[in-house]
């Protein structure tokens, strides 16, 4: 049916679920905990959204994102499950067959973390720059539906599999520029 | 009857001419055949809302073409469906515009999303008022999930949440441009789906298919050597059936009709048989197909087939005449004054037979008798009219020892030897066990045959897509559309209960309620009642003052009007699939999906459990149409035998009817048992094939007792009857196709057993006949 292809069309809209549908999680790191810096800039606004927080993954957990401020917020997902606790302190469960894209942003940043190129490449034009302390990776999409939304990932990493940063700029001139803090640590694994 | 021979061919051709002529005023031209099984069912006609929907739903899934291919390397296997679907689209299928559509879907949502809130959202606002807005805004942006802002005005995420819940085609598949893709077992699959333009049934539409499906998979190896390429739809299952039984009737059609024809010439050495015979057939389908379209319009396919095979009866008439004439001891213009109370007995019984299907109350079955009745009736008056004035000259053919080899078969059945008495008994004694392991069938899919790999590759598909299609359909009746949604939402939420792993499909996942809409404005009209206390509770969170002014801004530019489904059908026409026109009322269309077969009563339950929703299964209603065919069909042969057997009775006095009724009914019974022994269900086609045995046994009966001081002729045509039947139908059960094989099959050892069983109906003689 033709309205089959609507949703279909729909879900090109979210935009990242492509990299969620490689599939396999790339090879992971069994773990990986730092602090962050965020910070949103949203086209119109001059003065950009600063939050802190603290990024854990492993594999018995999965993955944790802690905003702790200006607000508390959690987000935790272990691949079956996924929920939110909220600033007032209301926990959301979501559905992650209903939100692919949840699993999608757990991939980009394993993908991104594991220093796995080959996996990205299906869906990024991978560009390495060698610096004096590690690499810097910009990670542009292919023309697709990724394209559509996401202007390019930047990742810049003191070591393989050590990011630094992580800048993402979205097509609407919005961007999300992370910041992982230097006590970051990463345990290389399967 | 003494009329020149002119007046009898104005007089046939007249009534022929008029009769057609008056059909041809009737006649239904936009559709002269009607192929619409369901159709068949009385309720069916009486319920337009059902068949609507029936055909809408049943066009969406025939129209569809699925192509997957797979491989290990992703760009190369993504070249390759992409090479796939370029040859798709050049042979004449075509992809949906989906994109432009899309667009204005999404435009259309955003602009009324401040009505799309949830009843738990909303009720969260009301509750929670500004502050729980700044919560879920402050959540949207701190997650790692909202990276990507791909809803601008959608700080909340309440737009995304809406599109996300929106059902999915295939679960386990995302899109990559034009395609869905998805790894299963380290393989890559790419999706490519079309759709046919015309009809998948129809001959055109199914061969542009297989054709384009062809064309693809080259298109795809050359791209991609290794790559694995599968294709399903209902175009190429028609397709493949197609082929089949053209195949299949070309070969049988060429090896009966040889057969047929080197027999009559065998036999008469003329070619007047075989062009009188072709005349009465041709003649009584005309004049058949024509009453039908005058009774009622247009006429049943089925009523084609099974009408047209019933006909067959009336070569006897045609092969009474020709024995008697070529072989019998009558002059030329005595055949007919011989042969007549055969005939009109013949013509008699097989007349009441066929009009008590008439009684049975099926549209089908009305038409099968108005054409078997109108058919016999024909093929009567061309013999009656035709055959005298053309067969004028006495034959000088010398006499075929094999021409009386019948006669002397009738004569040896007759003497008063035990094996007389014993093989029929045996015989019977044999079937017995068949009838016990007898079962039926009404499945319309056990009469079909598909290739092995087409059905292999079907399941397959649909495994990986993970989307078994449906049993069925649910109809949801309401006085007006919003409570056909609130009767959809509420039916919806019983599924997800007991298929909790299913997808829904209705227009209500596209649409909330006006209600639900409304309290959703409500919620936001007392979230911006009062700015600064917005301003504050952003504030409060960390958040800029200024996203609070704009959405509050954007909240007063925004139309505070629900969403309706004019707009929403304007925006993707392809929705208003699910609204089903019916009068005054609003029926929606609703189905469920899911990985696995899903049992068609948990559906029925759920239905039930909701006023104004039924569940619908095409198939099974076909099935019950099927089954309710047969067994009244079944009951119907009964009475009219039984009615037969009075005309019999009084014709003949009742010993003798009795003996004429043994050997039909013998014949039944031991086609009825070798039916079980082989494992042959008896279906509607099986039950054709018996009311063509017991009609051919006792038009058998009829004419040896008829037949009298002039038996040799009266054999040679019950002989010749047989043999052709065996020639035409018999051979049938060669077919692979299981509906013509159990036709073929019982045909076979029904006709065999009718003409063996016939010397039954004479009386025993110690020197034989005379």
């Amino acid at each position: 049916m033709k309205y089959t292809h609507i949703l279909t069309g729909a879900w090109i809209l979210c935009a990242a679920s492509a990299v969620y549908a490689a599939g396999n999680i790339p090879s992971s790191p069994t773990g990986f905990d730092s602090s962050f810096i965020q910070t949103r800039t949203l086209p119109g606004f001059s003065v950009p959204l600063v939050s802190r927080g603290t990024l854990h993954i492993d594999n018995t957990h999965g993955f944790r994102w802690e905003i702790t401020s200006p607000y508390h917020y959690v987000f935790e997902m272990d691949g079956k499950n996924a929920q939110e606790r909220l600033p007032d302190g209301t926990i959301r469960h979501l559905n992650p067959e209903q939100t692919p894209w949840l699993a999608t942003v757990e991939h980009i940043l394993i993908s991104a973390l594991a220093g796995d190129r080959t996996d990205l490449q299906r869906y990024f034009v991978v560009n390495v720059t060698q610096l004096p302390m590690g690499q810097r990776i910009l990670l542009t999409p292919k023309p697709g539906p990724m394209a559509n939304a996401i202007n390019n990932i930047l990742v810049t990493e003191t070591a393989p599999g050590h990011p630094q940063r992580l800048v993402i700029k979205d097509n609407s001139g919005g961007s999300m520029d992370i910041r992982f803090g230097p006590e970051s640590h990463t345990a290389s694994g399967s | 009857m003494h009329l020149p021979a002119a007046a009898r061919w104005t007089i046939w051709l007249a009534s022929l001419g008029v009769l057609c002529g008056f059909a041809w005023t009737r006649l239904d031209v936009q559709h002269p055949i009607n192929t619409d099984i369901l159709s068949l069912l009385p309720g069916e006609r009486e319920s337009p809302v059902i068949a609507a929907a029936t055909e809408r739903s049943r066009d969406a899934f025939a129209r569809q073409l699925l192509v997957l291919v797979s491989g290990k390397d992703t760009p190369q296997t993504r070249s390759a469906a992409s090479a796939a679907q370029g040859a798709l689209l050049a042979a004449g299928l075509q992809m949906d515009d989906s994109g432009r559509e899309l667009g204005r879907l999404l435009n259309t949502y955003q602009t009324h999303h401040f009505a799309l809130l949830n009843a738990a959202q909303t009720a969260r606002l009301d509750k929670g008022g500004v502050n729980a807005f700044a919560t879920d805004v402050a959540a949207s942006m701190a997650s790692p999930a909202a990276m990507v802002n791909v809803f601008e005005s959608d700080p909340g995420g309440y737009l995304s949440r809406f599109i996300s819940e929106l059902p999915r085609p295939y679960p386990d598949f995302l899109p990559d441009g034009p395609y869905l893709t998805a790894v299963r077992d380290h393989q890559r699959y790419y999706l490519v789906n079309m759709e046919l333009r015309g009809s998948a049934f129809a001959e055109q539409g199914a061969t542009l298919a297989a054709h384009a499906v062809h064309d693809a998979q080259a298109a795809a190896h050359k791209v991609c050597a290794g790559c694995k390429f599968q294709a399903t739809g209902a175009s190429l299952f028609t397709n493949a059936a197609r082929d089949d039984a053209q195949h299949e009737i070309q070969w049988l059609t060429i090896v009966s009709t040889l057969l047929i024809m080197t027999l009559i010439a065998f036999v008469f050495r003329s070619l007047a048989p075989h062009v009188l015979a072709a005349l009465q057939l041709v003649a009584s389908i005309l004049a058949a197909s024509a009453a039908v379209i005058a009774w009622f319009g247009s006429i049943q396919i089925l009523t084609l087939v099974f009408g047209t095979t019933l006909l067959g009866i009336a070569i006897d008439y045609a092969f009474l005449y020709f024995a008697e004439y070529w072989f019998g001891d009558s002059a030329p213009q005595s055949v007919m004054r011989v042969v007549r109370p055969g005939l009109f007995m013949g013509l008699l019984t097989g007349v009441v037979a066929f009009a008590f299907l008439s009684l049975a109350g099926f549209p089908a079955l009305n038409q099968i008798a108005v054409f078997s009745v109108a058919g016999l009736l024909e093929a009567g008056l061309v013999v009656v009219l035709i055959f005298p004035v053309t067969l004028t000259r006495p034959p000088h053919v010398a006499v075929h020892p094999a021409a009386v080899w019948p006669q002397r078969f009738i004569k040896l059945a007759c003497r008063p030897h035990r094996w007389r008495y014993l093989l029929p008994a045996l015989a019977l004694l044999l079937a017995i066990p068949g009838w016990l392991r007898l079962h039926t069938s009404d499945d319309v899919r056990d009469l079909q045959h598909f290739p092995q790999q087409l059905i292999q590759n079907d399941h397959q598909i649909h495994d990986t897509l993970g989307q078994i299609p449906p049993p069925g359909y649910f109809l949801i009746e309401a006085s007006d559309l919003e409570q056909a949604l609130g009767r959809e939402e509420t039916l919806f939420a019983r599924l997800r209960q007991t298929l909790p792993d299913a997808t829904l499909l209705g227009l209500s996942r596209f649409l909330p309620p006006v209600r639900q809409q409304r309290a959703s404005l409500s919620a936001w009209k007392r979230i911006f009642a009062s700015p600064l206390a917005l301003n504050r509770a952003f504030a409060h969170l960390g958040l800029p003052v200024e996203l609070a002014m704009r959405i509050e801004s954007d909240w007063r530019a925004a139309a505070h009007q629900p969403l309706t489904a004019q707009s929403l059908f304007d925006a993707a026409s392809d929705l208003n699939t699910f609204v089903i026109p019916a009068g005054s009322n609003e029926t929606l269309l609703a189905s469920v999906y899911s990985r696995a077969d899903i049992n068609p009563a948990a559906l029925r339950q759920a239905a039930a459990a909701v006023s104004g929703v039924s569940f619908v299964a095409p198939l099974t209603r076909i099935t019950d149409t099927f089954h309710r065919i047969r067994v009244r069909a079944s009951w119907l042969v009964v009475i009219g035998y039984l009615l037969i057997s009075a005309l019999l009775v009084w014709r003949y006095g009742r010993r003798e009817a009795l003996r004429m009724l043994y050997p039909p009914l013998l014949a039944l019974g031991v086609t009825l048992g070798a039916l079980g022994w082989l494992n042959v269900p008896v279906n509607i086609f099986v039950l054709v094939a018996l009311i063509l045995i017991l009609g051919l046994g006792r038009d058998y009966t009829v004419f040896l007792r008829e037949g009298g001081a002039h038996l040799q002729s009266s054999a040679l045509a019950v002989t010749l009857s047989a043999l052709t039947t065996l020639c035409s139908f018999g051979l049938l059960a060669l077919s692979q196709i299981p509906a013509l094989h159990a036709f073929g099959l019982a045909t076979l050892v029904g006709i065999l057993a009718s003409y063996l069983s016939a010397p039954l109906s004479l009386p025993t003689t110690h020197g034989g006949l005379a």
